[in-house]
């Protein structure tokens, strides 16, 4: 967040005690973990990190700025991912002569095509990255046009009804790609080609600095974004939509823009996620991985701030990871009765959002509203105009 | 009886029994319930750990059901929506708030599977509920006994609300909370008492419709959306239009599957979560407050021809 | 018999009213006028304790009110009749008059039902009725009789005549002095009817943006030209003042 003072206060607002202190309590896990659990560990959460805070970013676009009650964020993902999953590999086997149509995703097939793919990607970094930006582009149109036929019929209704009916429409995205073997092989997981194969054993060493930098993109391209009229925009909408149609605002016209800007960014994230994971299942992507837990991260870091967002994800991650990571050690008491401490998870993210609901409504980072224009501008504006007048 | 129709009932009754428990929360607190999730599971987990721990029939296990229900329910008002209602929370936060709570109670409910597992031998993951019923008429005894316990419960709730005092000051404060304040009525208390038999009557939901589905852990976590689809099929204006909801949503799953897999082959069974969405989707399309929306006096007034009575 | 004393209140952090002053007295009329905005049903909101009271003091028969809960002042005899909203639609007449007198007894609850459709014959021919289709008139005499079924020491009415027929509310009107002259109940009235209520009222505040402007005699209010047409819409046809010559405008010159 920009703030309107001088560059002084420009820093200061940028890193707000509150922030240092999150990100030191963030830098003494990553150290803990790195020395108990080596590199890899570290690696795993970052790119979990940039993934999750892409796609709980595009939640905080429409729901913490355009205030629309966002419980189906697992559609536009299951789009990203999907389109990633089902297209750019028939592309690239029909570019080579395999089998490409609604055999591709059978998994007698799939399991023999995609490592000749690989193999072929991994000849050369620049067929890679163009089939990277491929994948990207690929899912973001299929995540917008997802958001676009969501926003449909869904745009009209009142706070609680859109909220059910995107869940329920997530849900139904998860069954039909569970079901429709022709997409991404069904209830078979299909493999997604590598195209970081290039850099063999560096694979997660050079994800990591690729998926930070779309992150950062992201992250620009949404700051300038709710910085322009649209963000203000979007805001009114939020925060009394009566008085901003009254105003002259096209509330159905804002909404729908916020819903496919944010479907197609987060499709970006259910993109870069099958590409890290290699494969797509469709039974994997639940709304509580990438519905709720946005959601929590989002509460944690603060409704209507991006920097919050990422220390929302950065913190929860590494939690989970902990849990994950330390449960025969530290939850033994659990697996001593036969409970695995793995549902610790839950009630993890279930006391978040109570936590965050009750004692700190406003997050890690409360949202700050930035003037349109930095303040060297408007002063300038001004006495241009005086300048004029005189 | 047709095979999908026995099935179909129990299911339905389940359905009903937990869209109703979230439209009455809706109305009274305007809070949208994701806890019904869970505890619809609860009650499927606490007959089935009786009925296998200390056998007998399935039925005999609903007062504790019940019980367990309602104090899952005072917690989560007490604990949660309480101080949100004082606050006068956001819609979307008194929602969020109790999908936290969800999260929570399913958590407890996987270790307690596990727990069962671990020291019982009891393998609460895939359950097939119907085993432990007894047969009646050459069909399961659920087919029968499950829709009357449902009109049973309807029955005495309606009872409730339109006869006894406390029940009319329930519907005061739903309709007018100030003025309700302001004649002395505690809404406090009318709170409370809505989460406690909107708790109820989500747990006995839920050990109904473990009749009919396989009971799993995530049985209420999966179903969600479609009790969630039955509340707003009914309009969420009142409770009878919920329960109604509830009941064609179940009903027209069974149904639907049954019969497009007759004429399109069994691969429809996939997609057996569409078939009511879609229903919901297309009557909200047609009535946008739901059944209840329906202007049935309307409707029978002009069919008959009968002069507005007295009562509406 | 109430007494606000430098109240600050409003709703959420928008403040309202500024430092009010106000003094009930034991079974008078007291009238509360002003232009639209002034804050007149945000005071009887503070007494109920619906808005949220910032600072300031309110006393009822020498007992703080401050903080009480609402649904516990229909205990202590304090009955409020809202502007919206005062009847419950979904309910029928007789379960109106039950819910208004929630905290007595079955019996007494009968007794005082009865008595109401006594006072007001038209609720006996509709008593099973919803009380939703009843006409304005007759909701308004409903709203009435719920607020007298609490036995109050204390009546708040908020503009019980908006949206009635002239006749009608100089009806209601006549029902409000009757309900002090005979039954000896202390009245706090918020009224757009302006110059009708301070013909019947005792005592009266005049409220602008929040402030008291004017505190007194309810009939000497009305030999007050300015604040008349200022506020209250009231214009003096003859210009040699006294009330029986003063005729109501159009209430569009109000400004909040």
């Amino acid at each position: 967040m920009i703030t309107n003072e001088s560059p002084g206060g420009k820093i200061k607002g940028l890193f707000s005690n509150r922030i240092v202190f999150v990100l030191a309590v963030i830098l003494a896990f990553l150290a803990f973990l790195y020395f108990s659990r080596g590199i890899s560990i570290i690696l795993t959460i970052l790119i979990q990190v940039t993934i999750f805070s892409i796609i709980t970013m595009s939640l905080n676009l429409e729901s913490g700025y355009a205030g629309i009650p966002q419980f189906g964020r697992v559609a536009a993902v299951i789009a990203g991912a999907f389109a990633v999953g089902a297209i750019p590999g028939r592309i690239m086997a029909a570019f080579m002569g395999l089998p490409a149509g609604a055999e591709y995703a059978s998994d007698t097939v799939n399991f023999k095509l995609v490592p000749e793919i690989n193999a072929l990607l991994a000849s050369s970094w620049l067929v890679s990255l163009g089939f990277l930006i491929m994948c990207l582009v690929l899912a973001a149109l299929s995540g917008a046009l997802i958001g676009w036929l969501i926003s449909r019929p869904a745009i009209r209704l009142k706070e609680g009804y859109l909220g059910i009916s995107m869940l329920a429409i997530g849900d139904f995205f998860m069954w039909v790609g569970h079901n429709w073997n022709i997409i991404v092989g069904g209830s078979t997981p299909v493999n997604v080609p590598d195209p970081f194969r290039v850099f063999g054993t560096d694979r997660f060493t050079v994800i990591v600095p690729v998926f930070f930098v779309i992150a950062i993109l992201i992250f620009i391209y949404l700051n300038k974004l709710t910085q322009s009229p649209f963000g203000r925009n979007l805001r009114m909408l939020r925060d009394n939509d009566l008085s901003a149609n009254a105003a002259g605002l096209n509330i159905v016209k804002v909404r729908t823009q916020a819903l496919v800007i944010g479907a197609a960014i987060a499709a970006i994230g259910g993109g870069l996620y099958v590409i890290y994971t290699g494969s797509v299942a469709a039974i994997g992507l639940t709304r509580l991985t990438f519905t709720f837990w946005p959601w929590a991260y989002m509460m944690l870091g603060g409704i209507g701030s991006n920097i919050g967002v990422f220390l929302g994800v950065f913190l929860l991650t590494i939690l989970r990871t902990m849990i994950i990571i330390f449960r025969s050690t530290w939850f033994g008491f659990l697996l001593q009765v036969g409970i695995d401490p793995l549902w610790l998870e839950y009630t993890l993210l279930g006391a978040v959002i109570i936590i965050v609901i009750l004692f700190m409504p406003h997050g890690l980072v409360p949202e700050k509203i930035a003037p349109m224009l930095p303040s060297k501008r408007i002063k300038k504006v001004l006495a241009d105009r005086q300048a004029v007048s005189k | 009886m047709a095979p999908w129709m026995s099935s179909g009932l129990i299911y339905a009754s389940g359905l009903a029994m937990t869209a109703g428990s979230i439209t009455l929360l809706y109305i009274v607190t305007r809070t949208f319930n994701f806890a019904v999730a869970s505890m619809a599971t609860i009650g499927f987990i606490v007959v089935y750990t009786g009925v296998s721990l200390y056998g007998g029939l399935p039925y005999q296990y609903y007062p504790f059901v019940l019980i367990i229900g309602a104090i899952t329910g005072v917690i989560c008002y007490y604990g949660l929506n309480r101080p949100l209602l004082y606050r006068k929370a956001a819609e979307t936060t008194l929602m969020m708030s109790t999908l936290g709570y969800d999260l929570i109670l399913l958590s407890l409910i996987q270790m307690y599977s596990d727990y069962l597992t671990y020291t019982f031998k009891l393998f609460p993951r895939r359950v097939t509920m119907s085993v432990f019923d007894f047969e009646l008429y050459g069909e399961s005894a659920a087919t029968f006994i499950l829709p009357i316990t449902a009109i049973a419960c309807l029955t005495i709730l309606h009872f409730f609300l339109t006869k006894t005092k406390f029940g009319i000051a329930m519907r005061a404060t739903i309709e007018n909370p100030t003025l309700a304040g302001a004649s002395g009525i505690n809404s406090d208390r009318v709170y409370l008492v809505s989460w406690i038999i909107s708790g109820s009557m989500a747990a006995l939901g839920g050990s109904f419709m473990a009749m009919a589905m396989t009971g799993t852990p995530v049985m209420g976590m999966v179903t969600i959306p479609l009790m969630f689809a039955g509340a707003i099929l009914g309009g969420l204006g009142n409770i009878y239009g919920g329960i109604l909801g509830g009941m064609v949503i179940g009903l027209t799953e069974y149904a639907g599957v049954y019969f497009l897999a007759k004429q399109f082959g069994p691969w429809i069974l996939g997609y057996r979560m569409g078939i009511p969405l879609f229903i919901m989707a297309a009557t909200l399309l047609v009535f946008p407050r739901g059944l209840s929306g329906i202007p049935l006096g309307k409707i029978i007034k002009n069919l008959f021809g009968q002069k507005r009575g007295a009562s509406a | 018999m109430l007494t606000v004393k430098n109240l600050n209140s409003g709703y959420g952090k928008l403040q309202v009213l500024y430092d009010l002053n106000i003094e009930v007295p034991e079974k008078g009329l007291t009238v509360v006028v002003g232009p639209n905005g002034a804050g007149k049903t945000t005071l009887l909101c503070s007494i109920m304790n619906i808005a949220t009271v910032f600072s300031g003091e309110i006393t009822f028969g020498g007992e703080p009110l401050t903080g009480v809960v609402t649904h516990k002042l229909a205990q202590k005899g304090i009955s409020y009749v809202p502007q919206m909203g005062n009847v419950f639609a979904e309910l029928t007449v007789l379960d109106n008059l039950h819910m208004a007198g929630y905290m007595l007894s079955k019996a007494e609850a009968n007794d005082k039902a009865a008595q109401m459709t006594e006072i007001f014959p038209v609720l006996k021919k509709f008593i099973h009725r919803l009380a939703g289709t009843l006409s304005g008139g007759e909701r308004r005499m409903l709203a009435i009789a719920m607020g007298l079924m609490k036995n109050p020491k204390l009546m708040l009415l908020d503009e019980l005549s908006t949206d009635l027929a002239p006749i009608i509310a100089e009806r209601v009107m006549v029902e409000v002095a009757r309900m002090r002259d005979e039954l000896g109940i202390t009245i706090l009235m918020v009224e757009q009817m302006a110059r009708r209520a301070l013909e019947i009222g005792d005592t009266a505040y005049l409220l602008v943006s929040g402030e008291v402007r004017y505190s007194g005699q309810a009939d000497s209010l009305l030999h007050e030209p300015e604040l008349c047409s200022m506020y209250l819409g009231i214009k003096q046809t003859a210009g040699k003042g006294g009330s029986a010559k003063l005729s109501v405008s159009d209430e569009g010159s109000e400004n909040s």
